[in-house]
């Protein structure tokens, strides 16, 4: 047995500011107190409005798109659209508001595996990828890493393209470029992700590693395309979830034949997991493309 | 069935200090320290949570369910948020006896929780060989028998929604161990008090009412379920009212005694059901909501009995059973107690 203890807490935490990011999508900024454990890239809190502004019953998990250290507390930072009636309920939270938060949860984006990181993103799944601009950037400041960084950023439209300056601002941090498409050309080529992808990797020098958020949809034609050209590709993956902590066995996604074969009941992403099966929560939501069943992937 | 409580407790009592509420129940051969026990599926193996709850200080754990041979467990959709509750399509994904008596067992050992393991099967040959295995095992309490899982295509609520099978595999499990049998029953069932008598007739210590309700939800955009599978179990505080009239349905057609579950998201909640005759209570999507949730309740029970003046629980347990409409006088302590 190797199964680590997880690190995950449940904690209280306090609205810091909340406002409005255009295309109908919100900044939200919570703060929490240690010994809430630092998320990284990719990873996810499930936050819960107190009771008496609850309109649902599950909590939501939320991708983590930033995280300041201050004084003993974490600020953390959400990028996301009110689309449904727990989101709406989250939005209407001002400075000064509680909510329950549980995290760190699952497996975040390998920021470390060899090659310049070429960063995805599908619309707001630019959120994880800003944080994951961040931690670059602190790692080539700090000289852990030398390596520069690529963004693709791809929406619907012009509009669409929430967090855009953000990106701008940390990928220049980074000594990177960002790319832009959108499906309408309002801004940068006409197209998708893909095929900014294509235009774009022949121009980078050495390898690349893919590290990609979006729209189901995205990441399986991302995955598809790293699998047919042989470059490493991570996908951070969606789920309707209960627990968020691999407990309930609710957000299954299919493995792929490879990985039913080379899956270890002993490993602790797969505490008592099965070889059909990979939990989103704790076994990603961030999966290297060779890991999943995309056919089976909707 | 005549009223088993003694006196209903009067709204004029004194307070008692916190600390003097005595939670204890019985549970057939199984002391719990107090009436709250976490939900088979929602609380894992036992271990899962013990870095956030102090599984010591819970009444008990109930585990997933353990079947012979692992299973892999329903396809995706297997969750579905829906007004003041959650269907489930799990499809009794667990590792397998072989895995938890290995992998599980000892960490059970060491955590000093009291562990109920939920067991299923599509046969009682199958119950009975997963008895043979675990029945004496030091680290394990008692064992829920699990007849009543909506989401599994042989072996699950419908099957065993008969009284004579029931009876017969009780009979057949009831020499294997000496810990507790609780047997778990569906609600969507004709007459779930004929089911309860039928497992107390066949030997079970207790019986739990009760599991999911089955419920569906239909995607109009792509024109199909929600879920994996056509229905699931409906859980949460939805389905609270219905359980309840199921617990006290059960609670008057037994002498054994019953574990009230289903949509219990605070102390108030484990009042109620303790009132109309449950002996104990199991905590399950609130777990999902809360990880501590099962802790909160313990903390509120013991505050909401204080601020009563019921310094037993076993005082409040069954003090609405005989009297739903709250219109009998106060009666004499009968001599036979359901639980001590």
């Amino acid at each position: 047995m190797s199964a680590a203890l997880p690190v995950w807490r449940q904690s209280r935490a306090r609205v810091v500011r909340q406002d409005d990011r255009g295309a109908g999508h919100r900044w939200l900024e919570l703060e929490v107190k240690s010994p809430f454990a630092p998320p990284s890239p990719g990873q996810f809190v499930q936050l819960r409005l107190p009771s008496v502004a609850n309109p649902v019953l599950l909590p939501r998990p939320m991708s983590v798109a930033s995280v300041v250290r201050s004084r003993g507390a974490l600020r953390l930072g959400f990028l996301y659209a009110p689309v449904g009636i727990g989101t709406r309920a989250l939005a209407g939270l001002g400075a000064g508001g509680e909510v329950e938060m549980l995290g760190p949860l699952g497996r975040g984006f390998p920021l470390e595996h060899p090659g310049t990181p070429v960063l995805l993103a599908g619309g707001r799944g630019v959120a994880p990828l800003l944080f994951a601009a961040d931690v670059l950037a602190r790692r080539t400041r700090s000289g852990r890493a030398r390596r520069s960084a690529v963004m693709l950023f791809g929406a619907r439209t012009r509009a669409q393209l929430v967090g855009l300056e953000d990106a701008h601002r940390r990928l220049a941090a980074l000594g990177g470029r960002l790319h832009v498409c959108t499906d309408d050309g309002s801004l940068g080529p006409r197209g998708n992700v893909v095929q900014l992808l294509e235009r774009v990797t022949p121009g980078l020098a050495g390898p690349i590693v893919l590290h990609a958020c979006g729209p189901h949809a995205m990441l399986k034609a991302v995955a598809l395309w790293s699998l047919a050209c042989g470059v490493p590709a991570f996908l951070a993956m969606e789920s309707m979830m209960a627990c968020g902590t691999g407990v309930c066995r609710g957000c299954p996604l299919p493995r792929s034949a490879s990985a039913r074969v080379a899956y270890d009941p002993a490993t602790a992403q797969s505490l008592h997991g099965n070889r059909e099966w990979a939990m989103c929560c704790t076994e990603g939501p961030v999966f290297a493309a060779e890991d999943l069943d995309w056919e089976r992937i909707e | 069935m005549s009223a088993r409580r003694a006196v209903p407790p009067a709204p004029s009592r004194r307070p008692v200090p916190l600390r003097a509420v005595d939670l204890a129940v019985r549970i057939g051969p199984l002391r719990l320290r107090n009436p709250v026990l976490t939900a088979s599926g929602t609380f894992g193996y036992g271990d899962e949570y013990a870095h956030v709850v102090d599984v010591k200080a819970l009444g008990g754990v109930v585990t997933k369910t353990i079947t012979l041979e692992p299973r892999s467990g329903n396809p995706p959709g297997r969750i579905v948020e829906t007004a003041g509750g959650m269907l489930n399509s799990i499809g009794l994904e667990n590792v397998g006896l072989e895995r938890f008596r290995h992998e599980k067992l000892p960490h059970l050992r060491a955590l000093g929780a009291t562990i109920v393991v939920s067991l299923g099967g599509e046969t009682v040959a199958e119950l009975e060989r997963l008895l043979e295995v675990l029945g004496h095992e030091r680290a394990i309490a008692g064992f829920e028998l699990n007849f009543s899982c909506p989401n599994v295509a042989k072996g699950g609520a419908r099957y065993w929604a008969v009284p004579r099978r029931l009876v017969r595999t009780l009979a057949r499990l009831r020499p294997l161990t000496k810990k507790a049998l609780i047997a778990k029953l569906s609600p969507d069932v004709t007459s779930i008090g004929d089911l309860a008598r039928a497992c107390e007739q066949g030997g079970a210590d207790a019986v739990t009412a009760c599991n999911t309700f089955a419920g569906m939800a239909v995607d109009l955009t792509r024109m199909r379920s929600r879920l994996g599978r056509a229905s699931g179990g409906l859980s949460g505080p939805a389905i609270k009212p219905l359980a309840l009239a199921r617990c006290h349905e059960v609670a008057r057609a037994v002498r054994i005694p019953v574990i009230g579950s289903g949509g219990i998201l605070d102390a108030r909640d484990a009042l109620e059901y303790l009132a109309v005759g449950a002996s104990a209570v199991q905590v399950g999507t609130a777990t999902f909501l809360q990880p501590d949730a099962a802790p909160r309740i313990i903390a509120g029970l013991r505050a909401e009995l204080a601020a009563r003046g019921i310094g037993r629980v076993r005082d409040w347990i069954g003090a609405l059973c005989g009297d739903p409409l709250g219109e009998a006088p106060a009666r004499p302590a009968p001599s036979r107690r359901k639980t001590t």
